[in-house]
């Protein structure tokens, strides 16, 4: 199942501590739970640069303003393109389903007028061409994986946890995963992704976080494939949460209006 | 008290000669090294291969390793189908390869339109048992241009499995895993494998294998005809010292410098075996003929006459030889480049055995027999006199025939090619070329040649006037006889705007809307794979590669392809775009073209430095002029018949001309010079040229005889290149040896040279 670009902002990021005291006994279990477990808002939008750099060294800029809600059991997305101007106004927009059904996908094509379902099945799996996964965005149950705790060390300025999350799932695009989680707040702040053949495959960074409304929401991050030397940088700007998308506004009508 | 110094330097000379031998083994024990990557022997800095390789890079271009799995019955069945899965995964899972490079039906997007979207799936995960599903799966093949026809035969009967691979990765053991891998999968299905890397691998590793096994052969076929021609196993024996030392002398030299064996390194030892008996069989000749003309001279008497009189001579042929080699300096191609050179440094070394090693051994071993030598004067009545009295009396025969052979040899030269296939050096009926001719049957092609377009503006290459030229283009050149298919980014928007069109065939077309094409590439990117798309245009559309598949290899099917794709050049140039090549095939085709330019180069150049040096050696142009003759001759007919008889010349065979130089020098200047020393000695120009018939001549025969019999043994090899390789080189010592007993005779004897004064 695809989990959407909400639970990334969210999840990579929104990582709020339950009991702080108690750290120093947390074994790797319990801080990926604490991660999850992490408040987010019901709904969010703004805007999104995302940049993708391929090994040549060429750039490609996309801009989109995204309009995200998730009232628990179904997370909508919609996203219009705001450039580059032959695709303006193209618009995406997603249902996913927290019971595990296959995510619902229109698009609108204005060229075509038309408003078309894509389906697709596990396929699909990077984002509009970056370097990550829908799943990568989205919120990995801390079930899924057994979690160890290499070590505690700095990142920077901050005092992490360095946990190992191996998948239970056999033939799972990542073997295992490891990660940086700051004390302070239970933001992700760096992940190593290795491939199924153990060999490492990309690495998430989070190069700026700020608390909007009062949650931890990530604002820049960078995903580098070093075995393709490909790199996805997003940067979320005017983000908004909470603040009461209409329910209405995530309908294949409302994606031809543009935006 | 003189002999028996002269015998402690005999024994020096041989020691000595002996532990740089074993000195220079050692080294090629411990540090040769063989190159078979093909891109490493290609002028890195020729801008046609630094463009190629550096689109290679933009649109990861690299050669595949096709498997081809057959069923007779249909690959829609679950078992079939399970195959193409495993073995798909279990390639993506081998470390010489990179999963996103495997491609085969169950790794392919299958796009597809409905009434209300767009389905974008794999044609199957789980492999499907039941009857529905299959035929399903069949018709959402058949339905599919961008599968069928490309991984899937249009019968139904075959599936590919294509493989990139890194030029480097392939390996012989690399090649004998992957067909173990495959015939693990056979069972009712066939499973082949085939493409560029273990066509290029195979006859990189088969060559010098072949050559392993044959040349011994060779060396013993020489040995034996040695023998017969000098009756003398102590002469047969030091002879072949010569042509031993030489080539190990020199594969140390390369193993000490740290130079790999590159493929055409084989030649080298071809050379030297072909160059290095003559200056033995022109030494034991003189002694031959001075100990029967001089009964009880002694040995040391003997060595004296035979160095006095063939000092210069073999010093002249070998330092020319070694020159006209040298000359091969000038190629752009590096293993051409050490060729020349170090055939040169072998040449070099026989001329110190012939000069050195020889007479030590006639110290050492002593002279032949002096009763197996005839005692009957042959100069005057032998078959060398009357061979020379012959000519003369047949001059205008002689004449007539080289003319009319440089003349047709002149019109043959235009037509010569040179052929960069590597598929047709195999036998027609080996694996290879039965699995290449297999799959080139049911699909588009093995061999592949890239298109690369380029623009300054950003977007070009996805404007619809672009995508319909390109689209015209791919339908133009696939007229082509061997042209069998073709792919570029104009595919992915038919298949896109027919598939947005609820599967309606009208729509299989490019869309006047340019919008519309930049949306459809943003569909694709989010529904299918994007990699897929940067192997066909570039992040911000200011380049393309176009794809042509072709069923053969053959250079001249490349080069008619080549003159159809440039058809559209001047079209492309009006949309600001510009147009190259780039892949293995067309990497090959420059290379051998280079190789063929660089040989003529070489050779014109070398034939100008022979006449200039046989001019200076005898100070006069003409004799120059005169000794150059057979090296032409020899040249123009080795060339002009591969022309006329539209032969092919591959990469090694271009190079046998060269023994053109080698040879016929040498033939030339024994003759003269001995010719010359006949004239001084008698004064009489019938006298003189019997006796040079008889002497020269006698040892240029043996010499010719012992080289094509030994060579003639390549035509058994398993190996086509070895067999041309063996027939040329036998060929070119025929004319050769006929042109300077013959035509160059003739021209001395005319020009009335060394006779001036008394005529």
């Amino acid at each position: 199942m695809k989990k959407s670009q909400f639970a990334a902002l969210v999840l990579l990021a929104g990582l709020i501590s339950l009991a702080q005291p108690v750290w120093s006994q947390m074994n790797g279990k319990q801080i990926m739970e604490a991660v999850y477990a992490r408040p987010s808002g019901s709904d969010l939008q703004g805007d999104l640069a995302m940049t993708l750099t391929n090994k040549q060294g060429d750039e490609r800029v996309r801009q989109l303003r995204q309009f995200i809600t998730d009232n628990g059991s179904i997370e909508k997305t919609l996203m219009f393109f705001l450039s580059p101007a032959d695709v303006r106004n193209t618009s995406f927009m997603s249902w996913s389903y927290a019971d595990g059904k296959d995510d619902d996908q229109w698009i609108y094509l204005p060229a075509l007028k038309r408003t078309k379902r894509i389906s697709s099945d596990s396929k699909g799996d990077y984002f509009m061409g970056s370097d990550f996964t829908y799943d990568d965005l989205g919120d990995r149950h801390p079930d899924e994986d057994n979690h160890t705790l290499l070590r505690e060390e700095k990142l920077g300025n901050y005092d992490c946890f360095v946990v190992e999350s191996t998948t239970k799932q056999p033939g799972y695009m990542y073997s295992k995963t490891i990660t940086w989680v700051n004390k302070d707040n239970f933001i992700g702040l760096k992940r190593e992704f290795y491939d199924e053949a153990k060999m490492p495959l990309k690495t998430l960074y989070i190069h700026k976080f700020e608390k909007i409304n009062g949650f931890w929401t990530i604002l820049e991050t960078e995903m580098v494939n070093t075995q393709k030397n490909h790199r996805t940088k997003m940067v979320f700007s005017n983000v908004k949460i909470n603040q009461g998308i209409p329910d209405n506004k995530f309908t294949e009508r409302s994606m031809t209006l543009g935006q | 008290m003189k002999e028996n110094r002269m015998k402690t330097m005999a024994w020096l000379i041989i020691s000595v000669c002996f532990l740089i031998t074993i000195f220079f083994g050692y080294q090629i024990v411990q540090k040769s090294r063989m190159e078979t990557d093909l891109d490493k022997y290609m002028p890195q800095d020729h801008p046609a291969f630094v463009y190629s390789d550096q689109a290679e890079a933009w649109f990861n271009i690299k050669d595949g390793i096709l498997i081809a799995v057959e069923n007779e019955q249909g690959i829609y069945n679950s078992g079939t189908l399970q195959k193409i899965k495993d073995i798909t995964l279990q390639l993506q899972a081998m470390p010489e390869f990179e999963a996103a490079d495997v491609v085969s039906l169950f790794t392919a997007d299958n796009i597809v339109g409905t009434e209300d979207g767009l389905d974008v799936r794999s044609f199957y995960r789980e492999v499907p048992s039941s009857a529905e599903v299959l035929k399903k799966l069949q018709s959402d093949v058949e339905t599919n241009e961008m599968v069928h026809g490309r991984l899937v035969s249009e019968k139904g009967n075959v599936a590919l499995v294509v493989a990139a691979l890194n030029d480097t990765a392939f390996s012989m053991e690399f090649y004998q895993k992957i067909l173990a891998f495959a015939k693990s999968f056979e069972g009712p299905e066939k499973v082949y494998v085939a493409g560029v890397p273990v066509v290029e691998g195979t006859m990189a590793f088969l060559g010098p294998k072949d050559m392993k096994t044959m040349v011994p052969i060779v060396v013993l076929v020489i040995v034996l005809v040695l023998y017969t021609v000098m009756r003398s196993v102590r002469n047969t024996f030091s002879t072949l010292m010569v042509v031993l030392l030489s080539t190990i002398w020199t594969f140390g030299l390369l193993a000490l410098l740290n130079i790999p064996i590159y493929a055409v390194s084989i030649m080298i030892p071809v050379m030297l075996i072909a160059i290095g008996v003559a200056d033995g069989i022109h030494l034991y000749s003189h002694l031959d003929l001075f100990l029967m003309e001089n009964k009880g001279a002694t040995k040391v008497q003997a060595i004296t006459n035979m160095l006095k009189n063939m000092w210069k001579p073999v010093m002249m042929t070998s330092v020319t030889t070694a020159i006209g080699f040298i000359s091969l300096l000038t190629s752009e191609v590096l293993p051409i480049k050490y060729f020349g050179l170090f055939t040169a440094f072998g040449v070099m070394a026989a001329m110190v055995f012939s000069l050195f090693l020889i007479p030590s051994f006639i110290f050492v071993l002593g002279t032949k027999k002096q009763k197996t030598l005839k005692t009957k004067d042959q100069s005057h009545t032998g078959f060398g006199a009357d061979f020379a009295v012959k000519v003369l009396k047949n001059k205008v025969l002689v004449i007539s025939i080289t003319v009319i052979l440089g003349v047709f040899s002149i019109v043959g030269i235009g037509k010569v090619w040179i052929n960069s296939s590597f598929l047709e050096n195999f036998e027609k009926s080996s694996d290879i070329v039965q699995t290449d001719a297999f799959i080139n049957q049911y699909f588009g092609g093995t061999s592949t040649i890239n298109v690369i377009l380029e623009s300054e503006n950003e977007g070009v290459m996805t404007k619809h006037e672009t995508l319909q030229l390109l689209s015209e283009m791919q339908l133009n050149v696939e007229k082509v006889e061997k042209v069998g298919g073709s792919f570029s980014i104009a595919d992915y928007i038919k298949r896109m705007n027919k598939v947005m069109h609820a599967d309606d065939e009208d729509y299989n077309k490019i869309p006047d809307d340019d919008e519309l094409i930049a949306q459809y590439l943003l569909l694709y990117e989010m529904s299918g794979d994007p990699e897929n798309l940067w192997k066909v245009t570039d992040y911000d559309s200011k380049k393309a590669n176009l794809t042509f598949q072709l069923k053969s290899d053959n250079s001249k099917e490349l080069k008619k392809a080549i003159v159809a794709i440039e058809i559209f050049k001047p079209r492309l140039e009006e949309l600001g775009i510009s147009l190259n090549y780039a892949g293995s095939g067309y990497k090959a085709l420059v290379f051998t073209g280079l190789i063929l330019e660089g040989q003529i180069k070489s050779l014109v150049m070398s034939v100008i430095i022979i006449i200039l040096l046989i001019t200076l050696m005898f100070r006069k142009f003409t004799i120059g002029l005169i000794g150059s003759v057979p090296v032409v001759l020899t040249a123009l007919l080795s060339f002009g018949l591969m022309g006329l008889l539209n032969i092919p010349l591959s990469t090694t065979t271009a190079l046998i001309s060269s023994i053109a130089v080698g040879i016929g020098i040498d033939y030339a200047i024994h003759f003269i010079e001995r010719y010359k020393i006949y004239s001084q000695e008698t004064g009489d120009k019938l006298l003189t040229t019997k006796l040079t018939m008889s002497h020269s001549g006698r040892a240029i025969t043996f010499n010719a005889v012992v080289v094509i019999l030994g060579f003639l043994v390549l035509l058994f090899s398993v190996f086509p290149p070895n067999r041309s390789l063996g027939a040329l080189v036998s060929f070119n010592m025929l004319t050769s040896f006929v042109a300077t007993v013959t035509i160059m005779y003739l021209l001395i004897y005319k020009s009335n040279i060394f006779f001036k004064k008394k005529s």
